[in-house]
């Protein structure tokens, strides 16, 4: 069985390190899969329908446990991870500010702020709408929006959190180029300047090139590095 | 005819043939009752209940009143008024208390050991109809609204509560899933993310209450608990049926009104499009008919 992505020694300050994981419900849909994730990473997983993708996220985010193997995230618990489900994990019958303010909620503590704390949330909020360019919502409730501008709703609320560890899923489909764009840059730059990580599952692979640093495929079920010159049929897709 | 349509009404032939070996059962195949009733109804409607005494709502009974006001102070106005001031505060308070325990009795949201005890207190109040709850009010709190009051809101947290943990556990699950990997608190993930998420059907539910607690609190008149049906209770005691009847309409007209404000104020949280406007017509049409009449508006 392969070594997929190694722990690696040299690795500094990693965020999430996964050894000889197994995932799946009662049974495997991949096992031996290893990972680390360093500060200021981001990763896209890549593989067909159906191999574990997201459940390997939900395994990292605490959701699923695993058959075997152990994770390891070092995150705090209040705030720390930020999670953009497949759908989205909005609030839909209430405002854009609510929705984005859950995580701000979480990302702003009296501990830190004191008394301030209340304002610090409010200005979060309102920063992270504008950088998504949904100012102009801000008080429509989400369900009213296109599945675009729901799209950038979680994103932000993700931004609000400052959290160490994005995890997300598919979070790009159903943006246009330039929306895609907007949504990068905002995530990149938080991520560069915060040293915080990225996992992203995504289906689509010229996109998940587009966004990451590295790209792995769940592929056999097995965890490997993704080879450049493979073609999306000759890695099974 | 379709193999759906067959079985359905199969299905209905067996439930009526059923219903109907229980009945006979109950009435130990005495049906004799049962001939010549639709006339007898249909005189008791004709004779004793027709017309109605349209004085019960046009005519002074309280003080205070000008001639030209007379309506605001007879008995089915003020009557009414003070069963739905009843309904009114025991809705509100029920569902107050309901909304505050129901979070901890949904599965989704607290572990079994704390669902199951709030599941028993909310199945207690519920478990004693409003009625009954109110005969074992009355000899403590004495005639009046107050045992009514008392009695609805009792019963209003047992219903209610039932149905908003039921809603609460069947919200979508990727909110929930997101504010938990988020780090929200169960409270923060109750209050933030479950109520408002199920706050089409929470509010839904809540005007249900208020129509039922209506009705109901109509009945608890009957019992000396206030209200307009302690009027009604009055004036069939005395076989004034006519009487009785201007008491029923009233009651009829303020619960097809709150139906009315149901939708208005469902209309604010349903998804975009679902509702239109209310009107008085589609208080009164099926559903069916109503989106054909949408339909045929272009809308």
């Amino acid at each position: 069985m392969s070594i997929n992505e190694s722990a690696s020694d040299d690795a500094k300050d990693p965020i999430v390190i996964a050894k000889n994981l197994t995932i799946g419900y009662e049974e495997p849909l991949a096992s031996n899969l290893n990972l680390v994730v360093k500060s200021g990473e981001i990763i896209s997983i890549v593989g067909p329908s159906g191999v574990g993708k997201t459940t390997f996220l939900r395994t990292i985010a605490g959701m699923v446990s695993p058959l075997s193997g152990t994770i390891e995230c070092n995150v705090k618990r209040r705030g720390g991870l930020g999670y953009i489900p497949q759908r989205l994990g909005l609030v839909r019958h209430t405002s854009v500010y609510h929705n984005v303010d859950l995580g701000a909620r979480v990302g702003v503590s009296f501990g830190e702020f004191g008394l301030s704390w209340w304002s610090e949330r409010n200005k979060r909020v309102l920063s992270c709408v504008e950088a998504m360019g949904i100012s102009e919502k801000i008080r429509e409730p989400v369900r009213r929006l296109s599945g675009g501008q729901q799209r950038r709703v979680a994103t932000a609320r993700t931004l609000a959190q400052r959290p160490k560890l994005i995890l997300a899923d598919e979070f790009l489909s159903e943006l246009d180029d330039d929306n895609i764009s907007a949504v990068l840059d905002a995530v990149k730059a938080y991520i560069e300047s915060s040293g915080a990580a990225m996992i992203l599952v995504e289906h689509d692979i010229n996109r998940a090139k587009q966004v990451s640093d590295r790209m792995l495929v769940i592929d056999d079920g097995r965890l490997n590095p993704f080879i450049e010159k493979l073609t999306i049929q000759e890695v099974k897709f | 005819m379709n193999r759906g349509l067959n079985r359905l009404l199969l299905g209905i032939l067996f439930l009526l043939i059923l219903c109907y070996i229980v009945f006979d059962d109950l009435v130990q195949g005495d049906w004799g009752k049962i001939d010549g009733a639709w006339g007898r109804f249909s005189d008791f409607v004709s004779e004793d209940l027709l017309p109605p005494e349209w004085g019960m709502l046009t005519d002074a009974y309280y003080d205070g009143c000008t001639e030209d006001q007379a309506m605001f102070c007879s008995k089915a106005f003020v009557g009414m008024l003070e069963t739905i001031k009843m309904a009114f505060v025991a809705t509100i308070l029920g569902f107050s208390i309901a909304i505050l325990i129901s979070p901890l009795a949904a599965r989704n949201l607290v572990p079994i050991w704390v669902a199951v005890p709030a599941r028993i207190i909310m199945a207690m109040t519920r478990s004693l109809p409003s009625i009954v709850w109110a005969l074992l009010l009355i000899p403590p709190f004495g005639l009046g609204p107050l045992p009514g009051v008392l009695a609805m809101t009792f019963y209003t947290i047992g219903f209610l509560g039932k149905f908003q943990y039921e809603e609460m556990e069947g919200v979508r699950n990727d909110p929930l899933e997101a504010a938990r990997v988020m780090g929200l608190s169960r409270s923060e993930i109750a209050f933030n993310v479950v109520i408002p998420e199920s706050s089409n059907s929470l509010l839904s539910q809540l005007m249900f209450m208020f129509e039922y607690n209506v009705r109901h609190g109509t009945v608890l008149g009957l019992v000396g608990a206030g209200g307009i049906g302690f009027h009604l209770m009055f004036y069939m005691e005395l076989g004034l049926y006519h009487h009785a009847m201007t008491f029923l309409i009233v009651i009829f007209l303020v619960v097809m009104m709150i139906d009315l404000l149901s939708m208005g104020v469902r209309s604010f949280v349903n998804e975009e499009g679902d509702v239109k406007r209310p009107s008085w017509l589609m208080t009164l049409l099926p559903p069916n008919a109503m989106f054909s009449n949408q339909n045929q508006d272009g809308k």
